[in-house]
């Protein structure tokens, strides 16, 4: 028991395979995140995705080697930055109404629709969401992860 | 400039910045809650007097100037506020703006505090969002935002075992009384294709189908759970004794009214309202309200941990708000009604100000002497004098004595129940009957001998004594003129309320 839990990490094939696969899966979210106007899928989907990159790392190399990389602070002031970027979208065009798409209807980002610049503050607040969905998920799976023990 | 949008962008922000602001220390955190909350109160101050002085249904559209698209129906997302949304409003922020100074100093022992002030704003924004919204899903959405948050604070000392277990019950529970909210509305999606509020309540009043009705029943089981009547009022009696005295004080106060009795009354009244036979609507909620009053305040004598008695003492004062709203509803259109309607809205407002300090007042015993068992707590009048003053100030009120706010709003339930129908009249007797054996049972224990518990007991600082205090000051004042206030504010409020033409022509225009 005390043996298996110092070393929470996997054998070397399945790290090889994840060092292979993080980034793919990490680069996977982000298109998803940033297609989320032209595709199916969007910010949460995208986030979500990307956070099982980083819960794929949290498996394959264990909980020592997540500490190293994770910060808690880092991760909880981006959470409240992506909620703030989606607030300051939502109030760009306050001017008409709380929401109104202002990028949209004066530019800049009023492209030919079908293109990646083409949905106002669509994209900006996919970025946003999917940014706060990658923290938070990781936040919640490290802080399980590191949850006291089995026993009192 | 409309202030209406700044209602939730500022406890948003507020909730969002929390955890970058809390990177500055201990001292900016809570600064940054407190300027939060006192911001959105100015707002809520603002925008109550506004409706009340035009006396007009304020509309806001997101997203563009009209809620209506090409089709000439709703399209977007509105928010809908009549006079009883923004006195809901004003009381939210207000009562939360109080707890979040009393927390300041009764949550100074506890960890995670950055947590804590997130999720106190999140459960401000989601109250406001529930009573200020014209759309169903999104109603459903802030009331998510709002149970959850409250699960997450009810068991936020999750060191003790009370708490997490009364987090879970809670959250059982609560999730499954939430998803039959959120059946209701997919299945009225599914029947009428739309979810604004006042179009449905149009095209109800078109064609009201068998559907239609099942989903008024699951939206009103679920509603009833989410305000603690009675046969499913269990939650309450576990959650407020669990949660920290300054979440309760938000629970008791403020969630049971906002999340349960604030949306039954419009979506009886402003959705419903046309296509429902009311009479029959109005005795369900009465006889929901009887159980409530007769069980919940007899259930408030036997205990003797004194903060799951205030709990069931909320859930008697329930009873007395739904039975209001459910004689305004069988007795719609009548005088008797009107007064009903006004007496619950009153009843609202009073028993929010009181509850809060009633829990403020357990919390700071708690917090001063350690424990809140009744049994050990007698003669807490000698050392702490001050908080015994507001507990009595507190247990007056919800008694009902005269020179109290709790008096007018009892009253005019009272008299339109005896007008109404006398039997109901009696029920309510009774249930104060008992509420007042259960508090004179309270103050008989703090006047007593001083037990040697409470001996080296003190009083709290400032930070949660003036808290209290403006709310006795609140209940006093409210309680020297309450026929002026019953007359400007709460019978036009009941008015708008029954309005349901109004609230409709607000969001269609004259179509």
């Amino acid at each position: 028991m005390n043996q298996r839990s110092l070393h929470s990490d996997m054998g070397v094939i399945v790290k090889t395979t994840a060092r292979a696969t993080i980034p793919l899966i990490g680069i996977f979210g982000a298109y998803v995140v940033s297609h989320g106007h032209l595709t199916p899928g969007g910010g949460f989907q995208g986030g979500a995705t990307i956070a099982g990159a980083g819960i794929l790392f949290l498996l394959a190399f264990g909980l020592g080697e997540m500490k190293k990389k994770y910060d808690h602070h880092l991760y909880s002031a981006l959470e409240g930055l992506g909620g703030l970027v989606f607030l300051g979208m939502a109030m760009l065009g306050l001017g008409v109404a709380f929401f109104y798409n202002t990028l949209w209807h004066n530019g800049p980002f009023n492209g030919e629709p079908g293109t990646l610049l083409s949905a106002g503050y669509l994209p900006i607040m996919n970025l946003a969401v999917g940014l706060k969905v990658f923290t938070g998920l990781m936040s919640a799976m490290v802080a399980i992860a590191m949850y006291r023990r089995w026993k009192e | 400039m409309n202030v209406l949008p700044f209602m939730i962008i500022i406890p948003l922000l507020g909730a969002f910045a929390t955890p970058i602001v809390g990177l500055a220390g201990r001292r900016a955190r809570e600064a940054w809650a407190v300027l939060v909350s006192g911001a959105t109160l100015g707002v809520a101050g603002k925008v109550l007097y506004d409706l009340w002085s035009t006396g007009k249904v304020l509309v806001y559209t997101l997203g563009a100037r009209s809620p209506l698209g090409e089709g000439g129906f709703p399209i977007r997302i509105v928010w809908e506020l009549d006079l009883l949304s923004g006195i809901m409003a004003f009381t939210i922020a207000f009562v939360a703006f109080l707890a979040i100074v009393y927390s300041l100093e009764y949550m100074s022992h506890d960890t995670g505090l950055e947590k804590y002030y997130t999720l106190a704003l999140i459960l401000e924004l989601g109250m406001l969002g529930i009573v200020m919204t014209g759309d169903l899903f999104n109603f459903y959405v802030f009331l998510e935002i709002m149970s959850i948050a409250s699960y997450a604070l009810v068991a936020f000392r999750n060191d003790t075992w009370e708490g997490i277990e009364a987090g879970i019950k809670y959250m059982f529970v609560g999730s499954l009384a939430s998803s039959f909210i959120l059946l209701g509305i997919a299945l009225l999606y599914g029947e009428y294709g739309t979810l604004t509020m006042a179009y449905l309540a149009k095209l109800m009043g078109e064609n009201f189908t068998l559907t239609a009705k099942i989903a008024l029943a699951l939206l009103m089981g679920g509603l009833l759970f989410k305000s603690g009547a009675v046969p499913v009022h269990m939650w309450l009696a576990d959650a407020h004794p669990a949660a920290p005295s300054s979440i309760s004080a938000m629970l008791s106060g403020l969630v049971i009214k906002a999340g349960g009795l604030y949306v039954m009354a419009r979506i009886a009244f402003s959705v419903f309202g046309l296509g429902v036979n009311l009479k029959t609507l109005g005795w369900v909620i009465i006889l929901f309200a009887c159980l409530t009053l007769i069980v919940g305040n007899a259930m408030a004598i036997v205990q003797t941990d004194m903060k799951r008695l205030f709990a069931f003492s909320s859930v008697g004062q329930v009873g007395y708000i739904l039975l209001g709203f459910g004689i305004g509803l069988a007795a719609y259109g009548t005088d008797v009604g009107r007064v009903a309607t006004a007496g619950a809205i009153y009843h609202i407002v009073n028993h929010a100000l009181m509850k809060a300090l009633l829990f403020m007042v357990a919390g700071a015993i708690l917090h001063q002497v350690g424990s809140k068992n009744l049994n050990e707590l007698s003669g807490l009048a000698r050392t702490m004098p001050k908080t015994t003053a507001a507990l009595i100030v507190g247990s007056a009120a919800i008694i009902g004595l005269p020179p109290l706010n709790g008096f007018a709003g009892k009253w005019l339930i009272y008299e339109s129940s005896a007008l109404f129908n006398p039997f109901l009249a009696a029920i309510a007797i009774i249930g104060t009957a008992f509420c007042t054996a259960a508090y004179i049972r309270v103050l008989y224990t703090f006047l007593g001998r001083p037990s040697e518990r409470v001996m080296g007991a003190k009083e709290p600082g400032n930070a949660m004594l003036v808290p209290m205090f403006i709310l006795v000051v609140a209940i006093i004042v409210m309680g020297l003129f309450p026929w002026a206030i019953s007359e400007k504010v709460m019978v036009p409020a009941a008015s708008m309320l029954a309005n349901i033409k109004g609230y409709i022509t607000a969001v269609l225009g004259g179509a």
